[in-house]
């Protein structure tokens, strides 16, 4: 299962890139957090919960390296810079082991080692 | 330990709340989410009315003009609505491991309509839990 905390503004990009590489079945949820920059200082007031959007989505093992690249792709913003590197808030992703899953329609396993 | 992730329905909450009390089990975490399988978030126009509105970035698939005031097309091919990210219900629940099966057959059995849309179930490992109440580690926090 990967867990992609990104910004909002990049969450169409992202579920559009997905897309185009076949990954249409996603989880969607707004959440709030900050990173070790313990959010960000606008004049003497600190923002420690900054608005951000979590995808969840389970994949089988072949196409996780893949889901990554392209997830840090979309969601990456440019500061300008030439370099590949970003702008920190951009996110973060994770990736969690799922050893079963089922469709609930069904009643059937999902054949295949899965990550959710 | 496990944790289980399921996916359903929102409107199922009771019935899913009901199964999982009937087998004892009492501690779930019930979060409101969005999210849409391999079918793109496609519903039937006839219940899409409500839905239309609810997130932003929805795409029909037939001109907005064209869809009846009744919501009902005539043309069977026309009826399927692509609405994006539906509202669902996602529950987080983490159990030993002996406790998996009944409860993944209690999720399916409350949410099981045969139609899309049903939900997934997600199993993964869970490395420890703590009570935060007590400290209390791995499975006593469970119980």
């Amino acid at each position: 299962m990967i867990w992609a905390v990104i910004r909002p503004e990049s969450a169409q990009n992202v579920i559009g890139a997905l897309e185009q590489i076949g990954i249409s079945a996603m989880t969607r949820m707004h959440v709030t957090g900050h990173g070790k920059e313990m959010g960000i200082t606008a004049g003497f007031v600190r923002y420690s919960e900054i608005p951000k959007e979590m995808l969840l989505i389970v994949v089988p093992d072949n196409d996780v390296a893949r889901a990554v690249t392209v997830i840090r792709n979309a969601a990456r913003t440019s500061h300008g810079g030439s370099s590949d590197a970003g702008t920190i808030g951009d996110g973060k992703i994770f990736v969690t082991y799922v050893e079963d899953s089922y469709t609930i329609r069904t009643a059937e396993k999902i054949p295949g080692t899965v990550r959710a | 330990m496990k944790k289980i992730v399921a996916i359903i329905r929102d409107e199922r909450i009771e019935e899913t709340k009901t199964a999982l009390e009937k087998i004892g089990v009492l501690g779930v975490t019930f979060f409101h989410v969005t999210g849409r399988g391999e079918q793109k978030g496609r519903i039937r126009s006839t219940a899409s009315r409500g839905l239309l509105r609810r997130e932003p970035g929805t795409r029909l698939l037939m001109p907005r003009e064209q869809v009846p005031e009744n919501g009902l097309p005539t043309d069977p091919a026309e009826q399927e609505v692509e609405v994006g990210f539906l509202p669902k219900l996602m529950l987080i629940i983490v159990t030993g491991d002996r406790d998996v099966q009944p409860i993944v057959q209690a999720i399916i059995s409350a949410n099981q309509s045969g139609r899309h849309g049903d939900g997934k179930i997600f199993i993964s490992p869970m490395v420890s839990a703590i009570r935060v109440r007590t400290g209390e580690h791995g499975d006593d926090a469970l119980s």
